[in-house]
C-alpha cells in the first residue's frame, strides 16, 4: 500500500501542466473558479465601506415582523433580542401559524407586557408565507425586517441592515447568518465553516458583482412598498429566494449587509441536515427552473444579463459540479484503475488548501466572529462537503427532477401544495 | 390607699367616651347596713352627695322633702316596699317631675308580677348588685332627668323660637303606624332614633332596658344613617322591624306586607330576640368595640352574616345587618383572627384602585387605546398566493376575489380557508387576536386592565364556638391576658371586707393576700356534663377550701370566679400555702374543673 501510494505521488510529481489538467479537469473547471472569485471579492472588500453604515439618523420606520409555528419557548427569547438592539424596532408583530403549544398564550402575554404591538394567532396552519403575509399587511413600518423565531441579534443588526435601504434602489437586504451551535458536534462545526463561507463571504462576493439572489428568510430586511409591490411571500417552500428572484425581476437592487449579525440554530444530526438540504435544493431547482423559468429566456420581456450570471452559477457550480463528480470518479477509475485513488486523494489535497485558504479569508471580512476555534475542522469540512453534501445535493436534485417531490414537502401544509404554482 | 378609690380608677376605664360624672342628688333606700355603706362610698367616690334611709317610711319622707336627681329604692324594704313607695311618689307628683326610680331586688320574678311592678320603676337592677353597674346606671339615669327637664324648658318657651327640626320630627312622631297598638314596646325611626338625636326612651333602652321589643323604621332610611343605632351601647341588639320594605335582608323583620294573621310571626321574631338577648353576657351589651358589637349581634340574631348582591351598595353586597358592608367586612375580618368568627367565601370581585368601589363596568377593550369600540375581522387564507388578510379586502359584491393575485376564491377548503380573526379597534385601528378585558370604575371613571385589578374576596361569617362562648361568658373567657382582677366582678361582701382589710394594711402593715380562683375547664365540662354536674362540683371544690383555710380567711363564691381573701400573709409567701390546699381540695372531685388562681397583695391596689 504504501509502496503503491509513493508511486503514485511519484507519478503526480511528473506530470506536466497540461496531463495534470487531463487528471484533474474537474477540480479546475468545477472548483477552482470559485476560489478566484473569492480571492478577487476579498481583495477588493479590502478597500470597500459599506455606503451609509455609519449613518445615524433614522431611515424610516421600521416593523419586524416574526411568524412561528409552535414556538413558545423561543418566541420571548427573540423579542427580548429585538429590544436589545442598538435601534430597537418601531414595531413589532408575531404571528402564530396554527400553534397547538402555548404560543397563543405567549404572545398574549407578550402583548400585555407591551413588547410586542399586535399578536395574531391562526386556529389553522396556513404556511410561513401566508403567516407572513398577515403580518406584512398589519405593518406600517417604511422597512419591514422579517425574522426567523430561533434566532438571536447581534446588538447593531437591526440598524446595519437597514442602512443599504438609504439607497432608493435597494429593495431588500439580506443579513449576515451565522450558526449558534457551531461547537455542538462535528455536523454543526462544519456547517458554521460553511455558513462562514457561502454567506458571510460567499455572499459579500456575490453583492460586489450585484449578484446576492436569495435574501435569507431568517433575517432580511424590505421596503415595504417593494415588498408589498411584488405582493408580500408566495405560497410554498424557499420563499426567501422566490421572493428575491421577485424582487430582481421587478427591477429592484437585493444587497447583503455583513455587518449585520444574526445567530440560529442549525441541525445537529446528518438526518436532520440532509432533509434540510433536500429541501433547500429541491425549492431551488423548483423555483429557478420552474417558476422563474422566464428569467433564462432570451425573448422574455424580463430577461437580464444580471440574472443569467447568478443562474449559471448555480447551474455550473452546484447542478453542474453536482452531476458530473460521479461520471468524473468512474473516468477516473476507468481509465487509471488503482491509480485513481492517489489522484482523487492529491485532489482532495488541493482542495483542502484551497478550502483553508478561503476559510482564511472568509475569517478575515467576518472580523467579529471568532474563526480560530472551527479552524481545525477545515480539513474535515472539506472532505465533508466534497463527498457527502456533493452527493446528498445530487439526489435531492434527481429526486425533484423526477419525482417533483418539492410538492409533498411537510414544510407547507397540504392544502396549499394542492393548488399553487 | 383605699380599695374604693382603686375601685373608681377601673370604673373610669371602662366608661369609656362618657364625660366625668356631675354631681348629683342619690337617695339610696336599703335596709342591708353592708350595701348601705359600700353604695354610699362608692357614689361619694364618684362625687354624688347621698342621703340613706333604711326603710320605705324613711324614704318616702325624704323623697317628699328633698329634691333627688335619682332614687335606688330596695324592693324588699321594712314598712313599705320599694314598689309601694315609687308608687305613693308618682301618684303624688301628678305632674311634676320625679326623681329617676331605679328598683334594686333579689326576687325580680316577685317585682314583675306585681301589678305595674315594671313600668313604676325607670330601671330594674337585680342583685347581687354590680357595683360598676350601680354607678353607671345611676349616672346615665341622672342625665335622663337632666335632658328631660331640659326637653320641658324647651316645651314651655314660646312657640315661635322652636327650631324647623323639632317640627319635621313631631310631625313624622304623629303619624303612628298600626304596628305601635299592637302591644309592643317599640322604638321608632323617626321619633325615638334619629340621625344624631335620641329620645329619652331610647337612651332608655340603650341602657339595656329589657322592656323594650323592638325598632320601627317607618320612613326610607340609607343604610349609613342606621349608624347612629350601632354606635348607642344595647341598642344594636334590638331587632329592625321594616315598614317601609325598602331596608330587605338588611332589617330582621319585613312590615311592610304584614297582615293582621302574620302579627304572630312578629311575635316569634320578638320573642326570639328577646331571649338571646337575656342570654347575652353583658361585656358584649354595653362593648363599645364594633367588633364585639357584631359578635353580639350575630348571637342574638343567631344567624351567619350573609353577604347578598346588592347593586345599590358600593361593594356589591350588603349583609343581613344595618351596617355597611366595608365595616362588617373590616370588623369580621379581624374577628376572625381572634377565632371568634370563621369565614365562608362567598364571591371575589374587582376593586377599583383609586376609589374601592367594586361597582365596575366589565368592557371588552382595545389593548393600546382602551377603547371598547371593537369589530372582530375574520381573514381569510387563498392557498394559491398566501394572501392572508380581512375578509372585507376579498369582498367583490357577493364574490370572493383575491386581493393580490385577482384570482377568485370559489371553493372553501380547496382554495381557501379560515384560519382565524382578529378584533381590529375602530377608535385606534390597533387589532390583535384577543381582545383585552378591561373595567371601567362606575362611581369615579377610573379605568383599569383586567389583569392588574386587584380582586377582593366576600365572604360569608359564622359564629365559631369560641365566638359563642364569648358572647355568654364575656371577656373572663378570652385569655389569660383578659384575666386581670376587675372589680366589677367582685362580690359586694368580698369588696367590704377587702376595705376593711386596706385600712388594717394602712395603720398596722398587717398584709393581707387575695385569691382569684378560676376554672379553665369550666365550658368543656359544662358541655359533656351539664352546667348542674358543673355546679355541684365546683361548691364542693370551694368548700373543701373553705375546710382547708379556716376561720383565718374569707372565702366568697363569686359569678364566674371564686375568691379567698387570706390575712395576714402576703402574695408571694400565700401562692405557696395555697397551692396545696388547691391540690387538696381537687383531689375528691369527680371530674377535672381546671382551677387556677392568681394572688394578690396589698401592692396591686395601690
Amino acid at each position: 500500500m504504501w509502496e503503491s501510494a509513493s508511486d503514485g505521488l511519484t507519478y503526480l510529481l511528473s506530470q506536466s501542466g497540461e496531463s495534470l489538467f487531463r487528471l484533474f479537469w474537474f477540480v479546475i473547471v468545477f472548483e477552482f473558479p470559485r476560489y478566484t472569485l473569492s480571492f478577487l471579492s476579498v481583495a477588493a472588500i479590502a478597500g470597500y465601506t459599506a455606503p451609509g453604515s455609519r449613518r445615524s439618523s433614522p431611515l424610516g420606520t421600521v416593523t419586524a415582523v416574526i411568524a412561528g409555528h409552535n414556538e413558545e419557548d423561543s418566541i420571548e427569547r427573540c423579542v427580548l433580542s429585538l429590544h436589545e438592539q442598538s435601534c430597537p424596532p418601531d414595531e413589532i408583530i408575531v404571528v402564530s401559524d396554527g400553534s397547538t403549544d402555548r404560543m397563543p398564550q405567549k404572545l398574549r402575554e407578550l402583548q400585555d407586557r407591551g413588547l410586542i404591538k399586535e399578536g395574531h394567532c391562526t386556529q389553522v396552519r396556513s404556511g410561513k408565507s401566508a403567516a407572513v403575509n398577515l403580518a406584512l399587511a398589519r405593518a406600517t413600518g417604511d422597512f419591514v425586517v422579517n425574522v426567523d423565531c430561533d434566532c438571536t441579534f447581534d446588538r447593531h443588526a437591526l440598524k446595519n441592515i437597514i442602512a443599504p435601504l438609504a439607497d432608493p434602489r435597494v429593495g431588500a437586504v439580506s443579513g449576515n447568518i451565522l450558526v449558534r451551535n457551531a461547537r455542538d458536534n462535528l455536523i454543526t462545526a462544519f456547517q458554521g465553516i460553511e455558513y462562514l463561507i457561502t454567506i458571510s463571504q460567499g455572499k459579500q462576493a456575490a453583492d460586489l458583482t450585484d449578484q446576492v439572489s436569495c435574501v435569507s428568510g431568517a433575517f432580511g430586511a424590505f421596503r415595504r412598498k417593494a415588498w408589498e409591490g411584488v405582493g408580500g411571500l408566495d405560497a410554498g417552500g424557499g420563499e426567501d429566494l422566490d421572493v428575491t428572484l421577485s424582487l430582481r425581476k421587478a427591477g429592484w437592487k437585493t444587497v447583503f449587509a455583513p455587518n449585520a449579525l444574526c445567530y440560529t440554530d442549525v441541525p445537529d444530526t446528518l438526518a436532520a441536515l440532509v432533509r434540510q438540504r433536500f429541501r433547500w435544493e429541491r425549492d431551488a431547482v423548483r423555483l429557478r427552473y420552474r417558476k422563474h423559468r422566464d428569467m433564462l429566456d432570451p425573448f422574455s420581456p424580463r430577461f437580464s444579463w444580471q440574472e443569467v450570471l447568478h443562474e449559471f452559477d448555480f447551474l455550473i457550480f452546484n447542478i453542474g459540479a453536482a452531476i458530473i463528480f460521479p461520471i468524473y470518479i468512474l473516468w477516473l477509475f476507468t481509465t487509471y484503475g488503482d491509480l485513481a485513488l492517489i489522484i482523487l486523494m492529491g485532489a482532495q489535497a488541493g482542495m483542502m488548501v484551497l478550502d483553508s485558504a478561503t476559510f482564511a479569508l472568509s475569517a478575515l471580512v467576518t472580523p467579529r466572529v471568532n474563526a480560530l476555534r472551527l479552524a481545525p475542522y477545515v480539513p474535515g469540512y472539506s472532505l465533508f462537503n466534497g463527498f457527502v453534501m456533493r452527493f446528498v445535493r445530487l439526489g435531492a436534485y434527481l429526486e425533484e427532477w423526477i419525482l417533483e417531490a418539492s410538492y409533498g414537502d411537510t414544510y407547507v401544509p397540504q392544502k396549499v401544495h394542492r393548488v399553487r404554482r | 390607699m383605699s380599695v374604693v378609690r382603686s375601685f373608681n380608677v377601673a370604673s373610669n376605664a371602662h366608661a369609656t367616651g362618657k364625660r366625668p360624672a356631675l354631681g348629683r342628688r342619690v337617695l339610696v333606700a336599703e335596709d342591708s347596713p353592708i350595701t348601705q355603706d359600700l353604695l354610699k362610698l362608692l357614689l361619694n367616690q364618684r362625687g354624688h352627695e347621698v342621703d340613706v334611709a333604711a326603710d320605705g317610711e324613711q324614704a318616702l319622707a325624704a323623697l317628699r322633702q328633698q329634691r333627688y336627681d335619682v332614687a335606688l329604692l330596695d324592693f324588699h324594704l321594712p314598712k313599705l316596699d320599694g314598689l309601694q313607695v315609687a308608687t305613693i311618689i308618682r301618684s303624688e307628683a301628678g305632674e311634676h317631675p320625679v326623681p329617676r326610680l331605679i328598683a334594686i331586688t333579689a326576687d325580680m320574678e316577685g317585682l314583675l308580677s306585681q301589678p305595674k311592678g315594671g313600668e313604676t320603676f325607670d330601671q330594674l337592677l337585680p342583685k347581687p348588685l354590680d357595683i360598676y353597674d350601680v354607678a353607671q346606671v345611676v349616672e346615665d339615669q341622672a342625665e335622663i332627668a337632666a335632658w328631660e327637664a331640659e326637653a320641658r324648658e324647651t316645651e314651655a318657651a314660646p312657640e315661635p323660637t322652636a327650631p324647623q327640626r323639632v317640627h319635621a320630627l313631631e310631625s313624622a312622631r304623629d303619624r303612628r303606624s298600626h304596628f305601635e297598638d299592637l302591644g309592643y314596646n317599640f322604638l321608632t325611626w323617626p321619633g325615638d332614633i334619629d340621625l344624631g338625636h335620641l329620645s329619652a326612651r331610647a337612651m332608655q333602652a340603650s341602657l339595656g332596658d329589657p322592656r323594650f321589643d323592638g325598632i320601627l323604621i317607618k320612613t326610607a332610611v340609607a343604610i349609613e344613617d342606621l349608624s347612629s343605632i350601632w354606635n348607642e351601647k344595647a341598642l344594636y341588639l334590638l331587632p329592625i322591624i321594616d315598614l317601609t320594605g325598602k331596608l330587605g335582608h338588611i332589617a330582621d323583620f319585613d312590615g311592610s306586607r304584614l297582615t293582621a294573621l302574620e302579627s304572630n310571626q312578629l311575635d316569634e321574631v320578638l320573642r326570639r330576640f328577646q331571649d338571646r338577648r337575656a342570654h347575652l353576657h353583658r361585656d358584649l351589651q354595653f362593648s363599645s368595640d364594633a367588633a364585639e358589637k357584631l359578635v353580639g349581634r350575630m348571637f342574638v340574631t343567631n344567624k351567619p352574616l350573609t353577604p347578598r348582591y346588592d347593586p345599590s351598595s358600593k361593594w356589591l353586597v350588603s349583609y343581613d345587618v344595618a351596617l355597611d358592608a366595608a365595616v362588617v367586612a373590616r370588623e369580621a375580618e379581624s374577628l376572625c383572627e381572634r377565632g371568634l368568627l370563621r369565614h365562608e367565601f362567598y364571591d371575589r370581585f374587582h376593586v377599583c384602585p383609586r376609589c374601592d368601589s367594586l361597582r365596575l363596568h366589565v368592557r371588552e377593550e382595545c389593548a393600546q387605546c382602551h377603547s371598547s369600540n371593537l369589530e372582530e375581522q375574520q381573514y381569510l387564507h387563498h392557498f394559491r398566493c398566501a394572501y392572508q388578510g380581512p375578509e372585507e379586502n376579498f369582498r367583490r359584491g357577493d364574490r370572493l376575489v383575491c386581493p393580490k393575485c385577482r384570482y377568485e376564491l370559489t371553493h372553501f377548503g380547496f382554495d381557501y380557508d379560515r384560519p382565524g380573526s382578529m378584533v381590529v379597534c375602530d377608535a385606534c385601528g390597533h387589532a390583535a387576536s384577543d381582545p383585552a378585558v378591561g373595567f371601567m370604575c362606575v362611581d369615579c371613571g377610573t379605568h383599569v386592565d383586567g389583569d392588574v385589578a386587584s380582586v377582593r374576596d366576600v365572604y360569608a361569617y359564622f359564629l365559631t364556638e369560641q365566638g359563642t362562648g364569648f358572647a355568654e361568658l364575656g371577656h373572663s373567657l378570652l385569655g389569660t391576658a383578659s384575666r386581670a382582677l376587675r372589680f366589677a366582678d367582685l362580690p359586694l361582701e368580698l369588696v367590704v371586707a377587702l376595705n376593711a382589710a386596706a385600712k388594717k394594711y394602712n395603720d398596722l402593715q398587717q398584709p393581707f393576700t387575695l385569691i382569684n380562683i378560676y376554672y379553665q375547664n369550666e365550658r368543656e365540662v359544662v358541655a359533656e356534663q351539664g352546667a348542674r354536674a358543673f355546679g355541684k362540683v365546683r361548691d364542693l371544690f370551694v368548700e373543701n377550701i373553705r375546710a382547708a383555710l379556716g376561720d383565718g380567711a374569707l372565702v366568697v363564691k363569686g359569678q364566674s370566679r371564686d375568691f379567698a381573701l387570706l390575712q395576714g400573709v402576703g402574695p408571694s409567701q400565700a401562692k405557696g400555702e395555697f397551692d396545696l390546699v388547691m391540690v387538696q381540695a381537687a383531689n375528691s372531685l369527680r371530674f377535672d374543673i381546671g382551677a387556677s388562681f392568681q394572688a394578690f397583695g396589698p401592692e396591686d391596689f395601690a
